[in-house]
């Protein structure tokens, strides 16, 4: 499994009558910040979840190298890919720690082992978690809420040095109703990630923040492909225009970043 | 522990082969627990109460019994509690409810005698006959049962003066006390026999022992008489009352308050008191 | 009750299994023939083969084969019905599910009085075929309305929480019903059992229900244990379990069936005993934590302790009768889940999920 390119091949998916994917072709860029792009409604959800093999395409395959994601038993997927969904608004009565250690859950049967408790605590150091572990979830801030489910992702994909594969994070817009501050710190924490062996598939609403973290785009409207993007400077201007149905205008390009302005 | 187990184990296997041993053979002992009204009345007819030291709740008659201590509802017993009473024998008419409980209290070492006279007549004195075998009041047994068939005869025979009149049709009420509900007498049983010997008809036909009673089944039988046994006339508390309980109202027995309280060890099962009962039942059947 | 969250798992096992020692010291002693300590230490070494058995051989009997079977079923019936709360609430993400819910209960109730009205002669109760009658048919029965509940409930492999529920309240009201009518219709002999079935009682316990029960127990407390994580992840939806390896549906299949087993059992042993497995897993998690793989194992514990005090209650309000022990159950019950209620709605955000 050392080759994980995730790979969409002619993924198309419909529910109820409604076509939300169409033949989508793509394949996400290891070791880097993947990122999707696309207004409401375009099928990003979807297709993030498909790529983290949730539930089947309606036709198409999603490879993982060269292995059909959906061919892998649950738990060995599990060890290899997490996703973080859109905040949970669960209030889990457990401790922070508690949410954490489940990230390990795919990695022990029936008790942690002592590597499990200190990956924990490593991932709880690394989101800035590390002094509310003994804390009850529900008295939170939303913030801490996803911090806290950061942590536990990044545990479940911890790397370890018997386990050299590749691994891929899921961030299906985590950065919803999050403030600025956590916003950053999230998408900070995930980029340092990269560097264990880590592939990144972000779908991200916020253009600028895409921008300024992702490596690689890949545009969506109505279901489909629009463009692939090396580089936010890659993507027309047009097409941002036309598929945001706003008008754009790049104000300062300090370090190959792009930084727009939008307005209807 | 292990022989300990098997041995347990074989007996309770052996338990119900012990049911069919007639324990009649051993004497009764100074403890005996009687869980059966009409036994415990038999008991007291021939003299034999000293034996006894503990009863069922429902077993109240005669009143010197009431002295004794109860082990509870006979169809809601305990082991523990009948065992508690050291009894040298546990005396039953076979209607005991749980069903396992006689075979618990037979598992640490109690006798249990079950002797169930049936729904006849001839039952009834046989067990009283049985009864003064097991106690050794054989004699007192015998005096009895020739009284008492001598009683039954005359009852019987007075009564018979009415046998050609019109028979009124009476309906018996009874009250279930596990149930909570009011029940009739239905045909097969020694209240219906009483109540024929009486001059009397069932006003309900169909059915055995006993059934649920609905108003409109009270109505539909439209008795003429109707007679209550106590608990279920006592919550009524008198005739009128009684006469209101819904059905009862639509009935000729009701209208006409022809309504009549029977203590229930006089009707349900058969004993000496027989005679007596018919006579009376008779009386208020034809007495106008 | 701040102190006490701090404390690790284990001591709060420990305090739990003292206190559980304790209550089966009293309930071996304690009711309408009581044994002193220094009887049961007696008995137990004339079983031993220690000393000879003493002149008291009826009480020696008394306490090996009525006292004790009874302590070790109420214990095993308590932790069934404590562990089977558990994993219900925490498949059902409902902290207001019991182990009857699913129509368990209620199916199993129903069998065996079918049983009792329609054995007849050929299943009275001096015969060996009534003893395993009973509780297989109970089991059949209980089986077969918690799969009804669940296929109800499950469509293309996704079973719909609230359907469930929906699906229980309703097949329970007809198992209810069947009963009902069963006992109506019953002739008086029977009836008798009936109305037992649906209050339970330990009043007959004996060697063999007791082990039975304890063996079912044992075999799906084993099993259980496994799925205390899986419970945990269950917490965070389906979707997001399924990312951390969890199987939802094999998951829910699992632990109905387990479930039915267990509880199945217990009923036909033991008759129909309400709000244990409701009260258990919240007072644990008032106590400590809401960490399945804590509650699995603590609720068995609990369970048992509970039960065991309930039916020493049952033993000494009415002596030499019993109270049945759905009776205690239920007034205590009743109140305490209100209580529950009542405290939900004033915690913020109180939502298991």
């Amino acid at each position: 499994m050392a080759d994980l390119a995730v790979r969409l091949l002619n993924v198309s998916y419909a529910s109820n009558g409604t076509q939300i994917l169409s033949g989508i072709d793509l394949c996400f860029r290891p070791g880097l910040f993947n990122v999707v792009l696309g207004p409401n409604g375009a099928g990003k959800s979807t297709l993030i979840r498909i790529a983290a093999g949730s539930f089947a395409p309606s036709s198409g395959k999603v490879l993982y190298g060269d292995i059909p994601a959906l061919s892998f038993d649950a738990t060995t997927l599990a060890r290899r890919r997490a996703v973080l969904s859109q905040q949970i608004e669960l209030s889990l009565p457990l401790r922070v720690e508690d949410v954490v250690l489940m990230g390990r859950y795919p990695h022990y049967r029936d008790a942690p082992s002592i590597r499990d408790k200190e990956i924990v605590s490593r991932a709880l150091d690394l989101v800035d978690m590390a002094g509310r572990r003994h804390q009850p979830y529900p008295t939170l801030s939303g913030g801490e809420r996803q911090k806290t489910h950061l942590a536990r992702v990044l545990a479940q994909i911890w790397d370890d040095d018997d386990d050299r594969d590749e691994r891929i994070l899921f961030l299906d817009e985590p950065t919803t109703s999050l403030d600025i501050h956590y916003q950053i710190h999230l998408l900070d924490t995930a980029r340092k990630f990269l560097a264990r062996r880590c592939t990144i598939v972000a779908s991200l609403h916020d253009l600028n923040m895409a921008f300024d973290y992702g490596d690689h785009f890949f545009l969506l409207d109505f279901g489909r492909l629009l463009c692939e993007a090396n580089g936010a400077g890659s993507i027309p201007k047009e097409l941002i225009e036309r598929v945001y149905r706003v008008r754009a205008e790049m104000i300062a390009s300090a370090d190959q970043i792009a930084y727009w302005r939008f307005r209807l | 522990m292990t022989r300990h187990f098997l041995a347990t184990l074989l007996f309770a296997l052996l338990a119900p082969l012990s049911a069919m041993t007639d324990h009649q053979a051993d004497p009764p002992g100074d403890r005996v627990v009687c869980v059966s009204k009409q036994i415990n009345e038999f008991v007291f007819d021939i003299g034999a109460e000293s034996h006894l030291v503990a009863r069922d709740l429902t077993s109240i008659y005669p009143r010197d019994i009431l002295k004794l201590p109860t082990v509870g509802y006979h169809r809601a017993l305990s082991p523990e509690g009948i065992i508690s009473m050291r009894p040298s024998v546990l005396l039953t008419d076979g209607n005991v409810g749980p069903n396992e409980v006689l075979d618990r209290v037979r598992s640490v070492g109690i006798s249990v005698v079950t002797m169930d006279p049936g729904d006849t007549l001839q039952g009834a004195e046989d067990l009283m006959i049985r009864l003064g075998n097991y106690f050794g009041r054989e004699e007192q047994a015998a005096t009895l049962v020739a009284a008492w068939k001598a009683g039954m005869e005359k009852a019987i025979r007075a009564a018979g003066h009415w046998a050609d009149q019109n028979k009124p049709r009476v309906l018996m009420v009874h009250f279930g006390q596990i149930g909570n509900s009011y029940l009739g007498l239905s045909p097969k049983g020694p209240a219906e026999q009483i109540l024929e010997w009486a001059g009397g008809r069932n006003a309900i036909a169909e059915g055995s022992r006993m059934v649920h009673l609905t108003p409109e089944m009270i109505a539909v039988a439209a008795p003429d008489v109707i007679i209550a046994t106590d608990v279920g006339f006592d919550r009524y508390g008198s005739v009128e009352k009684f006469a209101e309980m819904p059905g009862v109202n639509l009935t000729p027995a009701g209208r006409n308050l022809r309504i009549y309280r029977i203590d229930e060890t006089e009707m349900m099962y058969f004993g000496p008191r027989t005679p007596a009962s018919i006579t009376n039942i008779a009386r208020w059947l034809h007495d106008k | 009750m701040s102190a006490l969250r701090q404390l690790p798992y284990r001591q709060i096992y420990l305090a739990l299994m003292l206190l559980l020692a304790m209550s089966l010291i009293a309930s071996a002693s304690i009711g309408t023939i009581v044994f002193t300590p220094l009887d049961i230490a007696t008995f137990l070494g004339e079983a031993l083969g220690l000393s000879p058995t003493g002149p008291d051989v009826l009480n020696h009997n008394v306490f090996f084969l009525l006292r004790l079977p009874r302590v070790v079923l109420c214990g095993f019936t308590g932790a069934t019905l404590g562990v089977s709360g558990t994993l219900m609430q925490g498949l059902f993400r409902n902290p207001i599910v019991e182990p009857g819910l699913t129509g368990t209960s209620a199916g199993a109730a129903l069998g065996a009085a079918v049983v009792f009205v329609f054995g007849g002669t050929a299943l009275s109760f001096a015969s060996p075929l009534a003893t395993a009658g009973v509780p297989l048919l109970a089991f059949a029965c209980s089986f077969a309305t918690t799969m009804i509940v669940y296929r109800l409930s499950t469509t293309f492999g996704r079973t719909e929480i609230f359907t469930l529920l929906l699906a229980g309240i309703a097949i329970n009201a007809m198992c209810n019903a069947g009963t009902g009518f069963l006992s109506y219709i019953a002739r008086d002999p029977q009836a008798r059992n009936i109305t037992f079935w649906n209050l339970g009682t330990f009043t007959t316990a004996d060697w063999r229900g007791a082990l039975v029960v304890a063996t079912a127990f044992a075999a799906c407390f084993m099993l259980a244990l496994h799925h205390g994580k899986s419970l945990n992840a269950l917490m965070l939806g389906e979707e997001d379990a399924t990312y951390l390896g969890v199987e939802p549906d094999k998951l829910i299949f699992r632990l109905i069936v387990i479930n039915t087993v267990m509880v199945s059992v217990a009923t036909a042993m033991v008759g129909v005993i309400a709000f244990v497995g409701l009260v258990v897993p919240h007072l644990l998690r008032m106590i400590r934590s809401a960490d399945y793989t804590f509650l699995i194992p603590a609720s068995a514990l609990l369970g048992a302790l509970l039960m065991e005090i309930v039916d020493i209650v049952a033993r000494l309000v009415i002596q030499p009768a019993e109270l049945p022990i759905g009776i205690i159950t239920a007034l205590l019950g009743a109140p305490f889940f209100l209580w529950i209620l009542i405290l939900q709605r004033r915690a913020m955000g109180g939502s298991y999920g």
